[in-house]
């Protein structure tokens, strides 16, 4: 579909599809059976129900602010990666190169070290100087949420890249050949196409991301996972099963968090969708 | 001066030298095809002519102003001279209105409802009135090298090029899509055509041109072509193709 197609009545129909709601409900029961599952484990004796409810508060506190990092490093994210995407295809040859570099680095590093680079540089050039200790603190911590934005961009740029590769020439020689500026038919002609064949990759890729905020813990951020080991340090070592109960619980919040984007993204997939062009009836 | 016309073109790719100076001159009204082995540059020289190739020397004159030089922008000349591909080419993800519309909404600017209503005009006359919302996946061969043309009349070109419209096509569709050119031709459409059809060649086009190893070796009214070639190579080529 192209853009404009947004605006179409017919869109609301494409959304709101049994499909759409059936899934949504599969993932509302597949939450809900793993609630009555871990019930289940606490009537049998395996710990103390009351426990794995005294940790629902802290956890949903630790799931909001996962929401919000997810919020700033999925946009972020791929806005870099597009237009570092895009970059590695233009004729352009610097910026072809630098962004090959781009892709190159933030690639080859694991996002833990990158986290650590960027709050501790962050960190060392704030050091000593007259800003408010409380804002270096948090300037530090959201400097890891960018280097985070920064490494999945590198993946999402190969995405887009290989979206844009995927449309044939004949596509840009016919908008040559009817007059419309190269600049004008990438927006139209290449980029909706490069993204109907990039968006499950995207989706793959947004998924992993989310699950990378794990990581942030280890600056002092108390997101899901840093709450999790705060609660865990606090009734772990006396209690092996409690700390089982906590991860079980954290792992069904990141299922949500996963659950809720790839949905969103499904949903984009079928507006991108061309008929008669898909193989599957799906 | 003709209504098209090229001096000395010139392209290689690499070694390859595909067009060894080439002159050509289309007049105003007239369909003129191009017919010789595969390979021999007939798409370059095409293609040269509405600067979707870059040629290496030479120049060409659309009304008697000059394309080839740096003050012309390119996308200027392609609206004045139409295209058409052996592949059809047609914007997958749009439906057969749009992918007329986009010309002329992007490059001609015009609003959304003329632009509709130019589609729709255009997409009939290609007698494709029943077909307005099909997306390319869901057309045959013929429909869509009929929608292929119907995006390159929408812009009132003042030549059209047709790049082996039929070679990838079936003998049904190679009828219907010549039909329309036919009728095009006969309103007074200018054209030039690559083409390896001896009969549109014969009964529709003004003159004939017979191309050769990057040079143009004969050129001529379709009976002097056809009936009198002149030239060796263009005997052999007639003998097969002709039987």
């Amino acid at each position: 579909m192209s853009w404009s197609r947004l605006h179409h009545p017919r869109v609301a129909n494409r959304i709101f599809t049994w499909k759409a709601w059936s899934s949504i409900v599969l993932g509302v029961l597949g939450t809900y059976w793993a609630v009555v599952f871990l019930i289940g484990l606490g009537r049998l004796g395996l710990y103390r129900l009351s426990f794995a409810e005294s940790q629902v508060p802290a956890l949903l506190g630790g799931f909001y602010v996962s929401l919000e990092v997810v919020g700033v490093i999925i946009p972020l994210g791929f806005g870099i990666g597009f237009l570092i995407g895009w970059a590695r295809t233009t004729r352009v040859l610097i910026l072809r190169g630098l962004a090959a570099y781009y892709v190159d680095f933030f690639r080859s590093l694991p996002p833990i070290a990158l986290i650590f680079f960027a709050s501790l540089l962050g960190a060392l050039a704030l050091n000593n100087t007259t800003i408010n200790p409380y804002l270096v603190h948090d300037i530090t911590l959201w400097l890891g949420v960018v280097a985070l934005a920064f490494h999945t961009a590198a993946y999402q740029a190969e995405i887009v890249r290989a979206g844009i590769l995927s449309v044939p020439a004949g596509q840009t020689e016919a908008s040559d050949s009817v007059g419309i500026s190269k600049l004008r038919s990438m927006f139209v002609v290449v980029l909706p196409q490069a993204f109907r064949i990039s968006l499950p990759a995207l989706g793959n890729e947004f998924s992993s991301a989310i699950k990378d905020t794990s990581l942030l813990s280890v600056i002092g951020w108390f997101e899901l996972s840093g709450v999790a080991y705060s609660q865990v340090s606090q009734a772990g070592f006396v209690y092996l099963r409690g700390s089982l109960v906590i991860w079980f619980e954290v792992a069904m919040l990141y299922f949500v968090l996963t659950y809720l984007v790839t949905r969103v993204v499904r949903v984009i997939e079928d507006l991108f969708k061309v008929p008669g062009l898909e193989v599957t009836r799906l | 001066m003709s209504h098209l016309s090229a001096r000395g073109l010139r392209k290689s790719f690499g070694t390859l030298e595909v067009l060894r100076g080439v002159d050509l001159d289309i007049e105003l009204g007239d369909a003129l095809c191009i017919i010789g082995p595969s390979g021999s540059g007939k798409s370059t020289l095409l293609r040269c002519l509405n600067l979707l190739v870059t040629p290496d020397a030479g120049e060409v004159f659309l009304d008697g102003v000059k394309l080839t030089t740096s003050g012309i922008r390119p996308e200027w000349v392609r609206q004045q001279i139409g295209m058409v591909f052996q592949s059809f080419n047609l914007f997958t993800h749009l439906n057969a209105t749009r992918n007329v519309m986009l010309g002329l909404r992007h490059a001609k600017k015009l609003d959304r409802a003329s632009a509709r209503k130019k589609a729709i005009f255009e997409l009939k006359r290609v007698g494709l009135g029943d077909k307005l919302e099909a997306f390319p996946a869901q057309l045959s061969g013929g429909q869509q090298q009929r929608v292929a043309i119907a995006r390159a009349l929408a812009m009132d070109p003042k030549v059209m090029l047709f790049d082996e419209p039929t070679s990838a096509l079936d003998p049904e569709s190679i009828h219907e899509v010549l039909a329309v050119m036919t009728q095009l031709a006969k309103e007074g459409l200018t054209m030039a055509v690559v083409t390896h059809e001896m009969g549109f060649a014969r009964e529709v086009s003004d003159r004939v041109v017979f191309f050769d190893a990057g040079i143009i070796l004969e050129e001529g009214t379709p009976s002097d072509i056809f009936d009198r070639p002149g030239h060796e190579r263009a005997k052999a080529f007639m003998d097969k193709i002709l039987r």
